[in-house]
């Protein structure tokens, strides 16, 4: 941006430094290798990526390429056997939990002897809040995940997308700066997805989280981040790495039909089609 | 054959009827009416009583057909039929109060920890291989015959059930619900707490009910075997004089113990567990 002279120009120098974003996550030389029945095998192999402050970054490769791995060691959920993964430039612990990352499963991990309310406010409660400060927040919740007649149910009364946006609002609550996602939506219909992809970008294009987000499916991956990591088949190493410069706010629908989103499908579906092959090579 | 409401109460009745009505007239009848040999024994009123002679003697016993009156004879009587009920009721209630509450106490910290699971495997393994009612004279030789070896009898048989459930009620939990807390701030307590223990409830629940009928039967068998009061007592006299409708009152009664129990907590389980399909209000 070139600013005009005048008292605007230290401002919009500020903004410019501003969007020199900070790295957020830092993965380097990253492996995992699994023991199984005596033999090992080598899930994860020398995979090194970063991604910057506000950046949705899809993480895609076929299925058992290790992308869920990944993310689970970057959560510290799982032990890494090489590399260094690292937040905001601490290293990850594997155990020990970062209040500013939230974490989405595939699975439905709800609670499900807890009403809706009381799943979303979950991380609220047990970080001592007090019901009456808790009470706002998790019905604004509630609302913006559409579910407002619902806040009484228990989850085995909703459908599987509701349920997921109840897991979404439980992860939301907490304001995580940094949002680590495992095909939260894999196990979804296709028009149910489409609505998930909508909430999620309505919410993501006015809070611009940090996102690192798991998938297989590629028009997921082009319709939601800003930058695709594409991982080859096991075991899973980078492959490319494309920018997606589909402008927004961003609609589900409307973002199949321009041509950027038609012209990085076919590309990338070519090399995601070399992979895919190669896994069934196996 | 309908299946509605109504049809399954008409069975019902007719069946109590048809139960009631050989009970107190069928021995009878079967004399006059078959030759000797074949005359069921088992309808004898001497070994199972009758319908109409339960009823005088639970009125005997209950103090309702006293001439004294129904205060002097229930003072006149320290093992009468409702003392002895409450005897019975209260050391039932605490035994499987102490014998759930520490089950499911160990079960969690066991199911829990590896560790501690390997190491006390086998002791529990060895200890549940006991029929626990051959500790019975045990208990009443170490407790007396006061309530507490009964309280101590009930004890012993919930305890194994409880703990068994809910060791493996805790090991049933779901690993990504014990992660997903985690990452939402839970600390191991905290887990514990709104996860494990709320998961395994189901399984704890799934063994109450059992449990609370076997301290009754613990309760029974210690006042068989050594007691002061209660109906067990009231039982083993009842067979001293040969007299069964007095059996059969204090077994009728401590069918209703029973009922009630089993109803206290199934309506807590109702209650603790509505999250569940089976429990649902509406259903």
């Amino acid at each position: 941006m070139i600013a005009a002279p005048g008292p605007g120009f230290a401002l919009a120098r500020d903004e410019d430094e501003g969007a020199v974003a900070r790295t957020r996550i830092a993965v380097r030389g990253l492996a995992k290798r699994f023991n199984a029945s005596g033999r090992e095998f080598v899930a994860v192999d020398d995979v090194s990526f970063e991604v910057k402050q506000g950046e949705f970054v899809a993480l895609l490769g076929p299925s058992g390429c290790g992308k869920s791995t990944i993310l689970n060691m970057v959560a510290g959920l799982l032990p890494r056997s090489g590399g260094r993964i690292l937040i905001d430039e601490d290293t990850v612990e594997t155990g020990k939990v970062n209040p500013r990352v939230g974490y989405v499963f595939q699975r439905d991990t709800l609670f499900p002897w807890r009403t809706v309310e009381q799943n979303i406010g979950y991380g609220l409660e047990i970080a001592g809040l007090p019901r009456s400060e808790r009470a706002g927040r998790v019905a604004s919740a509630v609302e913006k995940a559409g579910l407002s007649g619902f806040a009484q149910s228990f989850p085995r009364m909703l459908s599987g997308g509701m349920r997921q946006r109840v897991a979404l609002m439980r992860t939301l609550i907490l304001e995580p700066e940094i949002l680590l996602m495992d095909e939260p939506f894999g196990a979804l219909d296709t028009h149910t997805k489409l609505e998930m992809h909508k909430t999620l970008l309505e919410i993501w294009e006015r809070e611009r989280q940090t996102v690192l987000f798991v998938t297989h499916d590629l028009g997921e991956a082009l319709t939601l981040a800003s930058r695709i990591i594409l991982l080859s088949a096991r075991p899973g190493r980078l492959r490319e790495d494309f920018d997606v410069a589909i402008p927004r706010p961003r609609d589900p629908v409307a973002v199949r039909e321009t041509a950027e989103f038609g012209r990085l499908y076919s590309h990338i579906w070519h090399s995601l089609g070399e992979e895919f092959r190669r896994t069934r090579a196996d | 054959m309908s299946n509605s409401r109504s049809a399954v109460l008409f069975w019902q009745v007719a069946i109590l009827v048809v139960v009631l009505v050989v009970w107190q007239w069928g021995f009878e009848w079967s004399k006059a009416l078959l030759p000797k040999a074949y005359v069921p024994k088992i309808l004898d009123p001497y070994f199972v009583a009758k319908p109409s002679l339960i009823w005088q003697s639970f009125l005997r016993l209950g103090c309702f057909a006293d001439s004294a009156g129904f205060a002097a004879c229930i003072n006149g009587n320290d093992n009468n039929l409702w003392l002895a009920t409450l005897v019975t009721l209260k050391n039932t209630w605490w035994g499987f109060l102490f014998g759930s509450a520490s089950g499911i106490a160990a079960g969690l910290v066991l199911g829990r920890s590896d560790f501690l699971a390997r190491v006390f495997g086998p002791y529990v393994v060895a200890l549940n291989s006991i029929p626990r009612i051959a500790l019975v004279p045990l208990v009443i030789l170490i407790f007396g015959l006061g309530d507490l070896s009964k309280i101590a009898t009930a004890w012993l048989v919930v305890f194994f059930v409880v703990f068994f459930n809910t060791f493996e009620g805790t090991r049933a939990v779901d690993r990504d619900q014990i992660a997903a807390a985690r990452l939402l701030g839970a600390s191991e307590f905290t887990v514990l707490r709104t996860v494990v223990i709320p998961s395994a409830l189901a399984w704890v629940f799934a063994s109450l009910l059992p449990a609370v009928s076997f301290a009754l039967i613990g309760v029974i068998v210690g006042e068989f075997i050594g007691a002061e009061r209660g109906i067990g007592k009231l039982i083993i006299e009842a067979e001293a004089h040969a007299n069964a409708s007095e059996m059969m009152v204090a077994i009728f009664v401590m069918m209703f113990v029973g009922i009630l129990l089993a109803i206290a907590v199934r309506s807590l389980q109702s209650y603790l567990l509505r999250w569940q399909p089976q429990f649902e209000p509406s259903a």
